[in-house]
């Protein structure tokens, strides 16, 4: 049986703990998540979570700037955070002798970044966050659909409506007030967790974390605000971009059952048949047989408030998107209508499997995905029923669930070049 | 708690313990066992890559490499992906500048099946027309999707810029166009035929697989494979000229793309260890003097990075970052002015320590998972290097001196003979440009093609 060896203790402020040994080599992780992301931002200040990320860089009482990335990078170590709609994460990787420090430094700044960030700090990063977005959307191919999806798909008063990288305008607008009011509302011990993973003995390890986070003060988890409702297409959307790109692309979306929810398993299924490599529907149809399409893919986006189910195909020279959505929802109707065949489902699931395998075979995966149990199912103890759900998945409820999701009201957002794009290059030609 | 901790010594890094054997065909392999997980990675390195593509056919190894699982043995090309899924195996095929590649990950059930069907991938590729005519123009169509991609197009530039067309690193290794357009299935089945010998390759086998029947399945799944004839050696061509300056014009680019390059060391070179520290200090670490500078002191960009690559025939150095359009001259200008700082700003204790530290550990977590000893010691084989390698880099690293650095800086990092590469809005960043003294501005399109 798969597992994730771990010990697990709560300290009294609430602060989940989790231990996983692994002394294979002699590296040690530590990998807090806080269980706050761009879902719990407030109009006009989308983006927040994630510039204050960012902020969690920017020193704290005992390590000012910037001597949370210098003291550690002296000894080889590294470090990172990553912020999406429902949790923001950070992680230290380095030698086994870095273990107390990188505890002293996540504890330093959970207890006292409020104190010290300052306008000059904000301001370098909200620079720096504005650069990531033009990086990471505005000037690469695509990525004004990408912004555009969650906006069309949830109505304003979701919080999955704005894209977690926010707007500029929002960005702009945040304020060291705003600054120190999240952290004071998120950035408390009983609304994170923390792994501990790697080569390092387990007593040394309790007593470096009681010493570091255990003094901290008990406060209440965060109240939130209310469940939004379900949220439903009121019809059909169709949206037209123009970007810099030589190919047009169609992106189809629904929306679909939350992570870990009944049926969550069984679109992933659905997603890997349909369009999850070259033995998959769209592949076969599209690219092989047709040759109409450059690539495909469809994946299920699972979130905790909700999923969408995506699928999208890049038209080849010479074919347009009327051809590629005609081809695309004859795979859709098919699959929803006779759903997977054995072997198919064999597949998939194999697939899923394999690579939950090969992603154990990392430390930094391991940390992650015990933090990510402790984070969706309360507890660190979740291989086991991770695995199960896709091991109860069959022919029948994977038709079934994706049947459902697709007879849903859908956005069909379609991607044409930019009439510039042209003048990057020789004209493209079938 | 106010005081940093007490750190103690760095651990030390250690080698697994690695078993190698040859084939009767001459193929070398090299066994490495990790059990943390029950799944196996396997890298067949072949010493034949894009640095082999004939003139005006350059693409021709990568999509050899890509024609391989088009078809093989018993199985058509759908066949294989669905076999390989149903096995849960990972299949990479591509090609490097000096090597080209076929990597699998399997799960320990799995592995031997999987590693059936590679040895039928490399010894008995269909390479039949209808899937060549698919694949040929899916090639195209992705050589043309490139230029959608700023980074990719400065990758493109920058190279065809330092080495010129005529060196054997000068073109992608994924083809022009009109390069792409110029290749035959028969130079495939050619290439194939020539190059993907035992002889001229290694295998490294790393993770959870039982080792004593290892060498004896391999003979057996590999029994038709005999070696050839040793292909020819590419050669290299001297420099270009430079300094000099490239725009590609991408009208309305929020960022620009800038890229600096300039001749590097090649893999052999004694110096590799040297220079892969000084880079930690210039830009391989996040408190990098490039890193810092642009990112955190002037907030440019989301990142500022440099690199050496070590390659067989030669190297190449480049600092890089993403910058946004309206701060394009002056993080042009503080880029060269780090570069420039390497030799007048002296590197301290901390630094020195640092890359060390830095270094050291990249050596240790390289090594910490089965994809990434079977890429260590790929590494190693198809650069013919002896299996302590590794360890011999570690010894360097210790003995290198912080003055060793000044005096590497000195040779090697010459901002005033670098070329430059942007990919942005030329209207909004040419003026500025041309304020600091640079070499004058040659336009090219995506591809690189002077205009």
């Amino acid at each position: 049986m798969l597992t994730i060896a771990f010990d697990t203790f709560v300290l009294a402020n609430g602060l989940p703990v989790i231990l996983h040994v692994d002394r294979s080599s002699p590296l040690v992780a530590v990998d807090v998540w806080y269980h706050v992301g761009s879902k719990d931002e407030s109009p006009g200040r989308t983006g927040f979570a994630h510039l204050f990320e960012h902020l969690m860089f920017m020193g704290s009482r005992n390590a000012p700037y910037p001597a949370f990335d210098s003291i550690m990078e002296s000894w080889g170590g590294h470090n990172n955070g990553t912020t999406s709609n429902d949790r923001t994460n950070y992680y230290e990787i380095g030698p086994r002798n870095l273990l107390e420090t990188f505890l002293w430094l996540e504890a330093d700044r959970l207890a006292t970044l409020s104190e010290v960030i300052t306008d000059e700090e904000l301001e370098r990063q909200r620079k720096v966050v504005q650069n990531e977005r033009r990086q990471s959307y505005e000037n690469r191919p695509y990525g004004r659909a990408e912004l555009a999806i969650p906006e069309a798909m949830y109505p304003p008063e979701h919080p999955y409506h704005w894209p977690t990288i926010g707007s500029h305008a929002d960005i702009e607008a945040a304020t060291v007030a705003d600054v120190r009011a999240f952290f004071e509302r998120f950035y408390r011990p009983s609304n994170a967790s923390l792994v501990v993973a790697g080569d390092f003995d387990p007593a040394e390890a309790r007593t470096l974390v009681e010493k570091y986070f255990a003094w901290q003060p008990r406060l209440p988890p965060p109240g939130r605000a209310p469940l939004p409702a379900e949220p439903r297409l009121a019809r059909d959307i169709e949206i037209a971009l123009t970007d810099r790109v030589q190919l047009p692309r169609l992106r189809l979306s629904w929306h679909a059952p939350a992570l870990f929810a009944p049926g969550d398993a069984d679109l992933d299924m659905a997603a890997h048949v349909l369009g999850g490599g070259k033995s998959s529907r769209l592949y076969r149809s599209l690219v092989f047989d047709k040759r109409i399409a450059q690539d495909v893919f469809a994946y299920q986006g699972s979130q905790m408030l909700g999923s969408l189910f995506q699928v999208g195909a890049t038209a080849k020279p010479g074919h347009d998107l009327p051809e590629i959505a005609a081809a695309v929802t004859a795979e859709i109707d098919r699959l929803a209508a006779e759903g997977p065949t054995d072997a198919e489902l064999a597949r998939a699931r194999n697939t899923h499997m394999a690579d939950f395998y090969k992603g154990l075979d990392h430390l930094q995966t391991r940390a992650d995905l015990l933090n990510h149990y402790q984070h969706v199912l309360g507890t660190p103890d979740g291989v086991g029923r991770d695995v199960a759900r896709y091991e109860q998945t069959t022919t029948a409820s994977v038709r079934e669930a994706f049947a459902r999701v697709v007879a849903g009201r859908h956005l069909d957002l379609r991607v044409t070049p930019e009439p510039a794009a042209a003048a990057n290059g020789p004209a493209v030609t079938a | 708690m106010a005081q940093a901790p007490a750190v103690g010594p760095l651990p030390a890094v250690a080698l697994p313990r690695a078993n190698r054997f040859a084939l009767s065909s001459g193929l070398e392999v090299v066994c490495l066992r990790r059990d943390v997980a029950p799944i196996v990675s396997a890298a067949f390195m072949f010493r034949s890559g894009g640095a082999c593509d004939p003139p005006g056919r350059t693409g021709l190894a990568s999509i050899a490499a890509e024609m391989l699982d088009e078809g093989a043995g018993p199985r058509d090309a759908l066949g294989i992906a669905a076999e390989l899924e149903q096995l849960g195996a990972d299949l990479w095929l591509g090609s490097g500048r000096d090597g080209s590649q076929l990597s699998i990950q399997a799960p320990r059930e799995t592995f031997r099946a999987a590693m059936a069907m590679a040895a039928d991938i490399l010894t008995q590729p269909r390479l039949e027309t209808t899937d060549w005519q698919r694949v040929h123009n899916d090639r195209r169509t992705g050589v043309v999707q490139r230029r959608d991609q700023p980074e990719a197009v400065v990758n493109v530039v920058s190279d065809r810029t330092l080495y010129g067309d005529d060196h054997p690193y000068g073109q992608p290794v994924d083809g022009l166009e009109r390069t792409i357009d110029a290749i035959t299935l028969d130079d495939v089945r050619a290439f194939h035929a020539v190059h993907y010998r035992p002889n001229h390759a290694s295998l490294v086998v790393a993770g959870d697989f039982d080792e004593a029947t290892l060498q004896a399945e391999l003979e057996k799944m590999l029994a038709a494979w005999k070696p050839g004839a040793a292909p020819p050696a590419p050669h290299p061509m001297p420099w270009p000229s430079r300094p000099r300056l490239v725009l590609v014009d991408r009208p309305g680019a929020p960022q620009s793309i800038v890229r600096m390059v300039a001749p590097g060391i090649d893999r052999f070179s004694p110096d590799r260890p040297g220079l892969s520290m000084l880079n930690a200090i210039l830009g391989g670490s996040f408190t990098s003097r490039l890193n810092f500078n642009l990112r955190e002191k002037h907030g440019f960009t989301y990142g500022a990075a440099s690199s050496f690559s070590f390659l067989r025939h030669a190297g190449t150095f480049a600092a890089r970052a993403a910058v946004f359009v309206e701060s394009t001259a002056p993080a042009v200008r503080e880029m060269l002015s780090e570069l420039r700082g390497l030799r007048e700003r002296p590197i301290t204790t901390e630094e020195h320590a640092k890359a060390h530290a830095t270094l050291l550990m990249r050596v240790a977590e390289g090594l910490s998972s089965t994809g990434g000893m079977a890429t260590t010691f790929g590494e190693l084989g198809l650069y013919g290097l002896p299996l302590d390698e590794p360890m011999r880099f570690v010894a360097a690293l210790q003995r290198t001196t912080a003055d060793d650095l000044r005096s590497l800086a000195e040779r090697y990092v010459d901002p005033e003979a670098a070329c430059i590469v942007i990919v942005g809005d030329r209207a909004t960043i040419e003026p500025g440009l041309r304020e600091l003294g640079l070499p004058p501005p040659e336009l090219c399109n995506a591809d690189g093609d002077r205009l």
